[in-house]
């Protein structure tokens, strides 16, 4: 730790520090809410947030501690592209389902993008595979093993 | 002790050609729905039983026995190969389970879990067979402040999994708590944290969260890295099977591990995911290579996965002998039961004897099954390590999406897999280990709540809580294991400094 | 009387207009052959279980489903699942999403209706149309063999001396057995504020405790107390039944002296904004399917009492419920 480079201030750490004090006062405004402990507990639903609050605060101002020292270590270089882009798969599959698209083209969906994510290109391909995957995994698991997968346009076909 | 020749004439029952079949049938289809991720072994058993219904009582046990055995194993196996724990109770595996597939030893971590599964299925049988009397005693009297203490005992552990800062691992402890928090409050009934989302209301799935967190935000973290260096998997370097070092470093961490989980299985509020925390803290503590530990070390997935198949079989011990379902398992078993108009209930040993030594045969006999049927593929389960990696991450998402949705079908819920990924490619990105995470949303809730049952027990009276010789031993327990690392630091240099 | 229909008519159809136009009145009989062959064929019937698989409901849910196929009431039958917040997340989706669909039912019971009162669900069941009430479980208070209540007096004796010392095991807070216990304090003029209800979270857990004589006394189905009671572990104090019921060996709370009557009901209820043809076709459906053998011996399997209301009947038994449990709840402090 005696890298020079890292003496620096550690920005993302002190973000962090920042993110778990905020948690810790979303928790403790909703222990605030909280009607008084029933008759015998002594202690009611607002006591375990409470300690959880407290408990974030510390950690909180020890990231920050440790983060002004600068003794965080810096994360290598990230590509945010293919972290995007399966983060758009994911809320295209939600959108679909949420639709009533269905399983099988919601999965295909999810699968063509995410393998474009880790930098393949084929499309078109990769859909009709997702497809393909979709199709059986509904077969198999809702067809005839019965569980329940939402069901759409597609799925009505069989 | 009759207990013996009852469970041979179990066994030859169990044994006809008609129900290995049976068994087998059972234990590929428990395999082939627990693999999902989000999955877990009683979810299994809970949506496969139908189709045990067409067959008659004898067929039908050993059916349900295989699925629950398969569908356990299932959970293994995704913990293994991708990193995710398909239910609570494999979060352990996952962690030194993954780092030896991707080591290329993904043949002996699976050969492990499959034969620690069986070492630890056996002896709990016999654990039952004999020690069941006397264990349902015990586990009767353990009270609310006994569990508390056992919690506190657990929490204490848990460091082991913290990886090397302490600080970045009680963060994600504190955060994995903050999460236990959300939902109603089960004592109170008041809901905690669930800004106005009925979702919200039943608190955060356990599973959703480790899905989360381990598939999605591994994907996640994956892709960002890839263009710089395209990680390369080798699906088997060395040998495929569990060799002689692996053997020697496998069995006692079955044994401890079967120690373990019988027994806490077996208390009603024990569960199976504190014997594998407490196992794999005691792996690490034991080990010879403790410095591998994190990287891939055979003691952490053997002995876990034996606490995990031992716990199971102890949370046979109150239903048989009290008819008290303690698990989800063992409710989903009770269904089982109730196909034949029966109740387990203290007399169910008097009365139906050939029915409970039937089914504790069968649970043998679906374990043995197990084996035999997952020891051969496991050369095949290595091979899906060798898919292109853009096929397999996009495969691991499907099926991660399929299993969070067939447990649970919401849009709210595809919504938390999509934030815990998020959130778990950023704790891997800025180095913080998400196993805690999970863990404190496990532990916490539990942990609140025998306190507080505890507390209005005894009105208020913190003294409650140690006046329990139990109590106050877990309490005495965890304290050593608090200061021990501290006080063997003191010798160490006491030592040295004699030298 | 409705022969204009098409040669596809079954046998099993033609009763149930039979059965159905005896239901319904009069007035609205003859627009009966037409209305029919829109809504009264159901080719499949959807069924909700607000619950995950394997509870009450789903159960419930999955009986009804094989007795209506079995018996060939309806062509075919779907559960599908929704769990949530004891069933209003369920709810929420039944009655936004399946507003006016005639071949949609929900399985729902006396939990439903705590449990929309503490969640303080936007939905309620005054929204839904009800069909029927199907099964029933009687509620029980137990004590540990070895503890000095002996009967109901001693309870309430107990919980008149000091309501603090007497802790209860039960199932989730403001649920059935809490309910039951405020219900208890109420009826016997101790204040409901004051008991000391301990919530466990599976049947097993909180039976662990009563016989480890963790808690002072236990409230459950009778169901889950039997195998203890006829063993000699458990001491049935009470039931909460009308009156005393044939398989259970034991008396009931209101002959004991203690005013209170609780049934643990489960019901099907069906989509608000249904014509009244899609209504009575419904409650004939559910009707024919509770009569049937099938259904018959399902209950029996399963050890489930027939609680058969329907139609109007239900729908008043319905609004009773929801007054009498919105009033105990605000009375133990769980609701405001």
């Amino acid at each position: 730790m005696n890298d020079k480079r890292r003496r620096r201030l550690d920005v993302s750490g002190l973000i962090i520090a920042l993110g778990l004090l905020v948690i810790a006062i979303l928790l403790r405004r909703d222990a605030g809410h909280m009607p008084p402990p029933p008759a015998y507990a002594r202690i009611g639903p607002e006591a375990a947030t409470n300690v959880v609050a407290l408990g974030l605060v510390v950690l909180g101002l020890a990231t920050a501690y440790t983060a002004w020292r600068g003794a965080g270590v810096e994360p290598e270089r990230a590509d945010w592209g293919p972290v995007a882009l399966i983060t758009l798969a994911f809320v295209a599959v939600i959108a679909i389902i949420g639709l009533g698209g269905g399983f099988i083209l919601a999965s295909a969906v999810l699968f063509a993008l995410t393998s474009r994510a880790f930098n393949r290109r084929a499309l078109l391909v990769d859909f009709g595979v997702g497809l393909a995957l979709g199709l059986g995994a509904y077969l198999v698991f809702a067809k005839l093993l019965t569980l329940t997968l939402p069901s759409g346009p597609l799925e009505h076909l069989f | 002790m009759e207990a013996f020749p009852s469970l041979l004439h179990g066994l030859s029952v169990a044994i006809q050609p008609m129900n290995l079949v049976f068994a087998i049938i059972g234990v590929f289809l428990g395999t082939a729905v627990g693999v999902l991720p989000g999955i877990g072994p009683a979810l299994t058993v809970a949506l496969l039983l139908p189709v045990t219904y067409k067959l008659d009582p004898g067929g039908s046990l050993i059916m349900f026995a295989g699925i629950y055995y398969g569908g356990m194993y299932g959970g293994s196996t995704t913990a293994i190969l991708i990193n995710t724990p398909g239910e609570s109770a494999s979060l352990a595996t996952a962690i030194e389970g993954n780092k030896m597939a991707k080591a290329g030893r993904g043949g002996p971590a699976l050969a492990t879990s499959a034969i620690g599964s069986f070492v630890a299925g056996t002896i709990a049988t016999l654990g039952i067979a004999f020690l069941a009397p006397w264990l349902v005693e015990v586990a009767i009297n353990f009270g609310p402040a006994d569990y508390f203490a056992l919690m506190v005992l657990a929490f204490v552990t848990v460091s082991a999994t913290f990886g090397a800062s302490p600080l970045r691992g009680l963060t994600s402890l504190f955060i994995g708590l903050a999460l236990g928090l959300v939902g109603i409050d089960e004592l109170s009934g008041q809901a905690r944290l669930h800004y106005g989302v009925p979702d919200l209301l039943d608190g955060i799935e356990v599973t959703t969260l480790a899905v989360g967190l381990f598939a999605v935000g591994e994907a996640l973290y994956v892709a960002s890295r890839h263009k710089g260096a395209p990680e390369k998997l080798e699906p088997v370097r060395g040998s495929l099977w569990m060799t002689r070092e692996d053997w020697k470093r496998s069995w006692k961490p079955w044994l401890r591990g079967t120690a373990y989980g019988f027994p806490i299985g077996a208390l009603p509020a024990g569960g199976a995911e504190i014997p594998t925390f407490l196992s794999y803290a005691t792996e690490k503590r034991l080990a010879k290579h403790p410095e591998e530990f994190g990287h891939g070390a055979i003691e952490g997935v053997a002995g876990p996965e034996a606490a995990n198949n031992a716990s199971a079989a102890g949370t046979l011990v109150p239903l048989l002998t009290l008819g008290l379902p303690t698990s989800a398992t063992a409710a989903m078993m009770l269904a089982g039961f109730q196909q034949y108009n029966l109740n387990p209930g203290p007399l169910l040993f008097a009365e139906r004897p050939e029915l409970v030594w039937g089914l504790i045969a069968s649970l043998f006999i679906a374990n043995t099954m197990l084996l035999v049927l997952n020891l051969p593929l496991v050369g095949l389960w290595v091979k899906l390590l060798a898919i292109p990696q853009h096929w397999l991450y996009a495969g691991i998402l499907v099926f991660a999406t399929m299993g969070t949705i067939a447990a649970k079908p919401s849009v709210v819920e595809l919504s938390m897999l999509l934030v815990f990924g998020l959130m778990g490619f950023l704790m891997r990105r800025y180095d913080y280990p998400v196993a805690p995470v999970v863990i404190g949303l496990i532990l916490g809730p539990m942990a609140e709540q025998q306190l507080r049952r505890a507390l209005a027990i005894s009105l208020g009276d913190p003294i409650a809580l140690v006046e329990s010789p139990l109590a106050a031993g877990l309490l005495g327990l965890s304290f050593l294991a608090l200061i021990a690392p501290f006080v063997l630091k003191g010798l160490d240099r006491f030592k040295a400094d004699e030298d | 009387m409705v022969g204009t229909g098409g040669a596809a008519r079954t046998r099993i159809k033609r009763r149930s207009l039979v059965v159905l136009a005896a239901a319904a009145s009069m007035a609205f009989a003859g627009s009966l052959g037409l209305a029919g062959s829109a809504s009264a064929q159901i080719a499949e019937l959807k069924i909700m279980a607000p619950a995950a698989p394997g509870g009450g409901w789903d159960q419930t849910a999955r009986a009804i489903q094989s007795a209506l196929t079995t018996s060939g009431i309806v062509k075919g039958a779907q559960v599908t699942n929704v769990p949530g917040a004891g069933g209003i997340v369920g709810l929420a989706q039944f009655v936004n999403s399946g507003k006016g669909d005639g071949s949609l039912i929900m399985v729902n019971g006396l939990v439903m209706v705590g449990a929309i009162l503490t969640n303080k669900s936007p939905v309620t069941l005054e929204q839904v149309t009800p069909i029927a009430r199907l099964t029933a479980e009687n509620q029980a208070i137990v004590v540990p063999a070895n503890s000095p209540i002996k009967n109901a007096q001693d309870l309430v004796a107990a919980l008149k001396a000091d309501p603090a010392k007497v802790t209860w095991a039960g199932g989730s807070a403001g649920g059935t057995d809490h309910i039951l216990v405020g219900l208890l304090a109420k009826a016997v003029g101790v204040d409901p504020t004051k008991i000391n209800y301990i919530p466990f979270s599976g049947g097993g857990e909180a039976l662990a405790a009563i016989l480890g004589s963790k808690v002072t006394a236990g409230v459950s189905g009778y169901g889950e107390f039997e195998g203890q009671i006829k063993a000699g572990k458990l001491r049935l104090i009470g039931i909460a039944a009308p009156a005393r019921v044939a398989y259970i060996d034991g008396p009931t709370l209101k002959e004991q002296g203690v005013d209170l009557e609780l049934i643990n009901w489960r019901s099907v209820v069906a989509p608000p904004g249904l014509t009244k043809e899609q209504t009575a076709n419904l409650v004939s459906i559910i009707d024919k399917m509770a009569k049937s053998p099938a259904w018959q011996e399902t209950l029996k399997a399963k050890g489930w009492d027939d609680a058969y209301l329907s139609g109007d009947a239900f729908g008043s038994f319905l609004k009773n419920e929801q007054v009498r449990i919105a009033d105990v709840l605000k009375s133990i402090g769980l609701t405001q």
